[in-house]
């Protein structure tokens, strides 16, 4: 079957690739009809995340389910389904309560040995671990299209607005609005927000969380602290969300957000380091909370839900929809930030 | 009169910290160069971020002025806000070491000495109160 692989640093190719198959009885096949590049897949492109050559790239997928093991009870072939993009076992600790992120046998489709080496899902096919749980059954109302940012970054998005919390009399701030960002600003007018500042110095990006509901803040052109102030008698943000994963954007939620409010970092950290006044935060009762990694499972029936609700829609994240076969070229509109979604139809 | 913050500013700072009896008391045994860094705000016309610069030393200043970010990341201590914030400070309206709790100016530096030396902060704020100044924002 054909496959996006990472060839070397900086390289991606479409290969012949052999076929998964059923490994363990609690395994699915999917045939995939959409799947996506995710800004954490050029960390493999770029050499910062260890993985191998030859190895299948991505995590985001929808598709038909093709085969099923002998244990596998929640989908059928033929079922419409998304699939996770991360798997975890549904049956440790962990998983049964719903932190599923944090699971003992936790895997990411496509990221290498730090994800189990699994093969990922930019491909005509993908095996599926532990299918009953990371299989979610897509309903009529819903598109492919749109159901494949249930199994990450909508879901994400839903998952930061949970975490944090806006009351209607509240003000947020999103600081980053890349797929994450963007997503979490419509999850947080979905979820009863009133007030949404949308902070990027990308003009589309802008755009795109502007017509969402977000006021929107060129930090080029305006300091993003005072905007915030001027907008709360001087007080800061309720809640600030940092969507980026860079120190430099999360000193801005610092710079944003009032005494007493909060802080949910859903931007992803690896080996960052910054420094922490104690006593600041501490005279200033900041609340600040990392998401870690979205546990999908526990929030994305809901975000379906609301996606088939039409409370949600994805769709304009999308810049780019290419065939696999031009994979190469989406990685480079989408690392040179010319694309803000590539999706990738095999 | 200086603009702030240019460095004509910073200079007219200068003399007056090196002529305050106050100052040269309360920071007899300060060791240690202060950044300041003031960020852009390019919709009230300042542009782009200033770094300013005083090497302090025993309740005198030793020189200063504006000068480029790795000189003023450099220094022992540095101070950040947005110009707004900075123009509050200048004009009474905002008292560091308030702002500095609330998270309205940052600190990088051992917070716990500056705060020691609260009489010696207390009058560069006043000082900078006493410099002519001229308010880009409001030419």
């Amino acid at each position: 079957m054909r496959a996006v692989v990472f060839a070397d640093v900086g390289r991606v190719e479409v290969a012949d690739v052999a076929a998964p198959v059923i490994e363990r009885p609690t395994d699915a096949i999917v045939r995939v009809t959409r799947t996506a590049i995710c800004g954490s897949d050029l960390h493999f492109l770029h050499g910062k995340a260890p993985i191998e050559r030859g190895s299948v790239l991505g995590h985001e997928a929808v598709g038909v389910v093709e085969s099923i093991g002998g244990d596998v009870t929640g989908v059928r072939p033929g079922d419409r389904v998304v699939v996770s993009f991360h798997i975890a076992c549904g049956s440790c600790w962990f998983c049964r309560r719903g932190e599923t992120a944090l699971c003992e046998d936790h895997a990411i489709l496509g990221a290498g040995p730090f994800g189990g080496d699994l093969p990922g899902a930019q491909a005509e096919r993908v095996r599926v671990p532990f299918a009953d749980t990371n299989l979610l059954a897509i309903p009529d109302a819903v598109d492919d299209e749109r159901a494949l940012f249930v199994g990450d970054v909508l879901t994400t998005g839903v998952y930061a607005a949970t975490l944090a919390a806006v009351r209607p009399d509240e003000t947020a701030a999103v600081v980053g609005l890349g797929p994450v960002g963007s997503c979490t600003v419509q999850a947080l007018f979905a979820l009863g927000a009133k007030t949404v500042f949308g902070i990027d110095v990308d003009p589309a990006r802008r755009m795109v969380a502007q017509a969402a509901g977000a006021i929107p803040v060129d930090a080029a052109r305006v300091n993003p602290q005072m905007i915030l102030a001027r907008a709360t008698d001087d007080r800061g943000a309720d809640v600030v969300i940092e969507a980026v994963g860079t120190p430099a954007a999360y000193e801005t939620c610092v710079d944003l957000v009032r005494r007493g409010g909060r802080i949910v970092v859903v931007g992803m950290f690896a080996g960052e380091v910054t420094e922490l006044q104690l006593g600041v935060y501490w005279a200033r009762a900041l609340e600040v909370r990392f998401a870690g990694l979205c546990p999908t499972h526990a929030y994305w029936q809901r975000t379906m839900t609301l996606l088939a609700e039409d409370r949600l829609d994805p769709s304009p994240i999308v810049s780019h929809r290419l065939s696999l076969e031009e994979a190469a070229r989406g990685y480079e509109l989408f690392d040179r930030r010319i694309a803000t979604k590539v999706l990738l139809a095999p | 009169m200086p603009t702030f913050p240019t460095d004509g500013w910073f200079q007219s700072f200068i003399e007056l910290i090196n002529r305050s009896a106050e100052y040269r008391a309360a920071a007899a045994d300060w060791e240690g160069d202060i950044a300041f860094l003031v960020q852009a705000e390019p919709d009230i016309r300042v542009p782009d971020d200033v770094w300013g610069y005083l090497d302090l030393w025993h309740g005198a200043c030793r020189g200063g002025g504006v000068v480029d970010a790795g000189t003023g990341e450099r220094a022992a201590y540095v101070l950040s806000a947005p110009y707004t914030r900075w123009k509050d400070i200048l004009l009474g309206e905002l008292d560091p070491i308030k702002g500095m709790m609330q998270g309205k100016l940052k600190v990088r530096g051992d917070l716990p000495t500056i705060v020691r030396y609260v009489r010696a902060a207390n009058e560069l704020v006043r000082l900078t109160g006493e410099v002519d100044t001229v308010f880009p924002d409001e030419g």
